[in-house]
């Protein structure tokens, strides 16, 4: 007896003993590492991409493949951008980067006397080379370096013409478009009327909007009300597509209309997956994402001097909802 | 010696470094905290100092615009340095996370301060205009800051969030580690303390025990304990204590023992008493009678008769006598005479007595009634069985320090055992068979009134004869004077 309690005495304080030791080392090992200080910044060239929307599917594919091309030419690169297209901010990301006088900044173009002025003279001023990404602004306007996306009239085109086929050459087609109507939207616009004038059965109605969701759904309504006999429907900017394809589908069946839009609003490909529209136009957002970094990277090193002012165009083709898995 | 005290000081130094220990390890672990903790709040001070000096600067630059003095350029002077210390101490700060932003963020300063610079030229050469922009742009940059250290901020924590969370892991697996280290101490101190308290009141228990046993009155057992403090050092005292008693315990006991065989003497000689006052009352009549009757014979002519009378007078007499005392030698041979004489009467020839004397030893002093019951058994029982009779010779010599008494007959003799049977066994009330006073009492009497065995002999052959010899010491021993003085 004496000797099974001086045993389990013993037993007990062996445990005791394991789990305190366990505990103590826990506690006076785990001591975490911080990230290691430096003295000096460490890659040659800080270059920024500034968009107006992250998180889209488009954008993604772009800041990967830009952010894929820095780490491989040994650049840091930071995505800047925000939610829902808010342009203040994304002017505001703009002028941050000038004044932060970064090596060079790759933007999504956008339209706007604010951008223009931004990039005109401040970011003249600063000495920064801007490249713009997917959306153009004129040369003249922007001072920008060079392009790098898709020929937005040739997109135009290649819709008009996707239509054409769908449809036929008879019927009334519905193209919306922000009323503050941007450089790319302005010249896809015109790809697809200049093709569609050309077929003289082809009515064509503007119905303009902006980037707000009500304000779409108010257009679509007005449109719908005013055009009672559609037959297509085209979204020169992506963004607006959700809301006017839930608006129609509010008030007739979707399917019998011929829907198209491009791929750079964030629920074009989700609404092609679900066959609710017929056709997207689908870019290159990889290929612009590694260009527009190797171009500004060459052009910082004095590789490529200078560079293409009307821009390197990457490939576009039509996905239609038949192709979509 | 490893005295309690020693001990309890032992104890309480253990216990006392343990915790200390303990103590010591967790501030050091909690300064260590402390100074990461200051470290990460350091950073987002300086960074939020890079946001207040650049405030100040518009501050100041507003101030200038409405009073364009001196003092004012001066001030603006001095926020300027503020920022560009603020900017060198943000420097420190970078880190392979935040690089990109803080380069981002020092040349956003650098812009900063250009714009200033930039501002008060133009003040200072009147272009409103141009000042006026610049000032905005200076506002608008100093917005950025404020913007821009928010980001940092915010990716601060980003950065060091796994660090964050490491640190209240910690915190949590401190205060298990406290809980643990607690059960580990308390359970130690519990049993060390029982071990500690078992040292101590174990010894005790153990002279507990042998005090009980002692009180029981066992001082056989040994004390023993084997511990070196102080409780050793009473067991030792009181073991010492216990031998002690011990030996005064069976010192008292032999005592007692002597006590005993004295009362026996007593006992006995108040056994003789008893006898003869037994036959007092017709003895004194008798002798009174005896006495008359002697008279009467002698007064008739019967000389012989009235002798005989006499001696059996005196004879009686002496038997009434007390007998607790001593007598000299000569009062017994004259009573021994006086009773050969009657027996002389009785058995005429068949009895032939012979005496020898030696005068000087007479006045030597000898318990009374000692010598006639041992010539009346010799009569009795060695000559009167004996059809022819017998003599009977006694010898009384002087020797230097004792006496010697020879008492033989040439009678029936006696078989060893029977002698054995006489001197050795114990005294039985009523087994005498003579004039009352037996062998056996006269035996018992000698030795212990001389206190020695062989005050009294004996040899025999059957048929042949028996001798008794008395070896009497001139000198007493003391504890014989005591026995007489009761």
């Amino acid at each position: 007896m004496r000797k099974l309690s001086i045993f389990l005495l013993i037993i007990l304080f062996i445990i005791l003993c394991y789990f305190t030791s366990v505990s103590a080392l826990s506690v006076f090992q785990s001591d975490w590492e911080l990230p290691e200080a430096i003295d000096q910044q460490q890659s040659e060239y800080r270059l920024v991409l500034i968009t107006q929307d992250i998180d889209t599917p488009f954008w993604d594919a772009v800041g990967r493949a830009a952010l894929d091309e820095a780490k491989k030419l040994g650049v840091s690169l930071e995505i800047w951008g925000n939610y829902g297209s808010h342009r203040e901010d994304f002017l505001t990301n703009l002028e941050v980067a000038i004044q932060s006088k970064v090596d060079g900044i790759i933007v999504q173009g956008l339209d706007s006397k604010e951008f223009k002025e931004l990039t005109k003279v401040k970011a003249s001023f600063y000495g920064i080379p801007i490249i713009t990404i997917a959306n153009d602004v004129p040369m003249a306007e922007s001072l920008r370096r060079t392009y790098v996306g898709s020929d937005q009239y040739k997109a135009g085109r290649m819709i008009a013409e996707q239509l054409i086929t769908d449809m036929g050459t008879a019927g009334k087609v519905v193209i919306m478009f922000n009323d503050e109507l941007e450089y790319y939207q302005e010249q896809r616009l015109a790809g697809m009327e200049d093709l569609l004038k050309q077929y003289p059965n082809i009515l064509i109605e503007h119905a303009k909007t902006s980037n707000k969701r009500d304000e779409v759904i108010t257009s679509t309504q007005d449109i719908l009300n005013k055009v009672t006999d559609a037959d297509a429907f085209i979204a020169v900017n992506a963004n607006t597509i959700g809301a006017m394809v839930q608006e129609i589908g509010k008030r007739y069946q979707v399917s019998p209309f011929y829907i198209y839009t491009f791929d750079d609003g964030p629920e074009a490909i989700p609404l092609l997956e679900k066959r609710m529209i017929d056709g997207v136009l689908r870019q290159s957002p990889e290929i612009m994402g590694r260009k527009s970094v190797e171009l500004m990277t060459d052009w910082l090193k004095g590789e490529t001097i200078p560079l293409d002012s009307d821009g390197y165009l990457t490939e576009i083709h039509i996905m239609k909802a038949t192709d979509a898995p | 010696m490893n005295k309690i005290q020693n001990k309890i000081w032992t104890v309480s130094t253990i216990v006392l470094v343990i915790m200390s220990a303990i103590w010591i390890t967790l501030t050091y672990y909690h300064n260590k905290s402390l100074n990461q903790y200051n470290d990460i709040l350091q950073r987002y001070l300086s960074m939020n100092e890079v946001t207040d000096a650049s405030q100040q600067v518009i501050n100041d630059l507003n101030d200038y615009m409405l009073h364009p003095s001196l003092d004012n350029l001066e001030q603006i002077e001095l926020s300027k340095r503020e920022v560009q210390q603020a900017k060198n101490n943000v420097n420190h700060l970078r880190n392979e996370i935040n690089d990109f932003t803080l380069t981002n963020y020092i040349h956003l300063i650098d812009s900063f301060i250009e714009t200033t610079n930039r501002f008060i030229i133009f003040y200072e050469e009147n272009e409103v205009e141009e000042s006026a922009r610049e000032f905005a742009e200076a506002t608008s940059i100093s917005n950025h800051i404020s913007d821009m250290t928010l980001t940092l901020i915010d990716k601060e924590l980003e950065t060091y969030d796994q660090f964050y969370l490491g640190i209240m892991e910690q915190s949590r697996d401190l205060r298990e580690l406290g809980i643990w280290l607690l059960i580990l101490i308390a359970f130690s101190l519990l049993v060390f303390s029982y071990l500690f308290s078992r040292s101590i009141t174990k010894p005790v228990l153990q002279l507990t025990k042998a005090a009980n046993e002692l009180s029981k009155g066992r001082f056989d057992v040994q004390v023993k304990i084997d511990t070196k403090d102080e409780i050793a050092f009473l067991a030792n005292t009181f073991d010492h204590m216990r031998k002690n008693i011990n030996k005064l315990f069976q010192e008292t006991k032999q005592k007692a023992k002597l006590e005993q065989e004295l009362q026996h003497n007593r006992i006995l000689l108040q056994e003789s008493q008893f006898r003869s006052l037994q036959s007092q009352i017709n003895p004194h009549f008798l002798f009174n009678t005896l006495n008359t009757l002697s008279k009467k014979a002698y007064l008739e002519g019967s000389h012989e008769t009235s002798d005989l009378l006499v001696n059996v007078a005196g004879l009686l007499r002496y038997n009434l006598k007390q007998m607790d005392r001593t007598v000299p030698l000569e009062e017994e041979v004259i009573v021994l005479k006086q009773y050969m004489e009657i027996q002389k009467a009785r058995l005429t020839d068949r009895l032939h007595f012979h005496l020898v004397v030696d005068k000087e030893c007479l006045a030597v002093p000898i318990p009374t009634l000692i010598l006639q019951p041992l010539i009346e058994n010799a009569v009795i029982h060695g000559i009167e069985p004996k059809e022819e009779g017998g003599a009977i010779w006694v010898r009384i010599k002087d020797y230097r320090e004792q006496v010697k008494i020879e008492i033989e007959d040439n009678g029936m003799g006696m078989e060893a055992e029977k002698m054995e049977q006489l001197l050795n066994s114990k005294l039985k009330s009523g087994d005498s068979t003579s004039t009352g006073i037996g062998f056996r009492n006269v035996v018992e009497r000698l030795r212990l009134y001389y206190g020695f065995d062989e005050v009294i002999k004996m040899e025999s052959i059957v048929g042949s004869f028996t001798k008794i010899v008395l070896h009497i010491p001139k000198q007493n021993g003391g504890s014989n004077d005591a026995g007489t003085n009761r």
